[in-house]
């Protein structure tokens, strides 16, 4: 069993106590009965999601200033895994949205502006697929990196700043009874580490991609470029 | 009820997924770099 199969299994045993909890130790919420139950992941893999974009961020302001490969494939890593996570968020919203509102997407500001942070890092992962690799495309990836971020605060103040269908926040508002808190905050921990988790495996992903050459490279005898040493 | 079992396998299958593949992947890259060596 490798390290990276270890993380994996603590990551998946972590998230079916969070389930366990969802389901049998979360109280049934007086109004909206059980589709409630969606709100745990639903929020936890928005603030993952959340978290994997700062890292895109900070790994690409490192890479401008120090152009280190390493910052590079940190922002790869994690612009990927905060797609995915993102992906989670919009489709259980969708399907929490549905026995609450009666529909399942509608176009307020923070649905909007969810669905623009998931076509922003999209851009991004669909520019790094198709760039030719090397120091060109990687600049100009850290700059969509950099600015994308700028999509994050305004999802998490677009229910404050604007009147939106979506409910504003309410952990911070002390609107959950402790109960349901204490299932949140497990939940949430339980999906960062499955976050980070994910991420140190897409990042040894691109690394041994980045050192290995393809077998349809090796078999035509042009390999990539390497990047200059630095 | 429904919904909320849809959200939670949906969820399952894309994380579940993307983890599966992603391991798969290392796993063969792994491979690959100590066939090399």
């Amino acid at each position: 069993m490798t390290r990276y199969t270890r993380l994996v299994a603590a990551a998946v045993l972590l998230m079916l106590v969070a389930g366990a909890l969802i389901f049998f130790y979360a109280p049934e919420d007086f109004l909206q009965k059980e589709p409630q139950r969606i709100f745990y992941l639903h929020v936890s893999a928005a603030i993952a999601a959340f978290a994997c974009f700062a890292v895109v961020l900070g790994a690409s302001i490192a890479y401008l200033r120090t152009e280190s490969l390493r910052a590079d494939r940190l922002a790869r890593a994690a612009a990927l895994v905060g797609v995915v996570l993102t992906t989670v968020t919009l489709v259980m919203g969708m399907l929490y949205a549905k026995p609450i509102w009666g529909k399942f997407w509608t176009w307020d500001a923070r649905l909007t502006s969810t669905l623009v942070l998931w076509i922003i890092y999209a851009g991004y992962l669909l520019l790094r697929r198709l760039a030719e690799p090397g120091r060109q495309a990687a600049r100009f990836a850290a700059v969509v990196g950099i600015f994308g971020f700028v999509d994050v605060p305004i999802v998490y103040f677009s229910v404050t700043w604007w009147r939106t269908q979506h409910p504003g926040p309410v952990i911070i508002s002390d609107a959950l009874p402790p109960q349901m808190l204490f299932v949140f905050l497990v939940t949430m921990a339980c999906t960062l580490f499955l976050a980070a988790v994910m991420v140190a495996i897409r990042y040894q992903i691109e690394t041994l991609t980045d050192e290995v050459p393809s077998p349809v490279v090796q078999l035509v005898g042009t390999q990539r470029e390497p990047e200059p040493a630095r | 009820m429904i919904y909320l079992v849809v959200a939670y396998v949906v969820a399952v299958l894309i994380l579940g997924g993307f983890l599966w593949l992603s391991l798969g992947t290392l796993r063969e890259l792994s491979a690959r770099a100590s066939g090399q060596k």
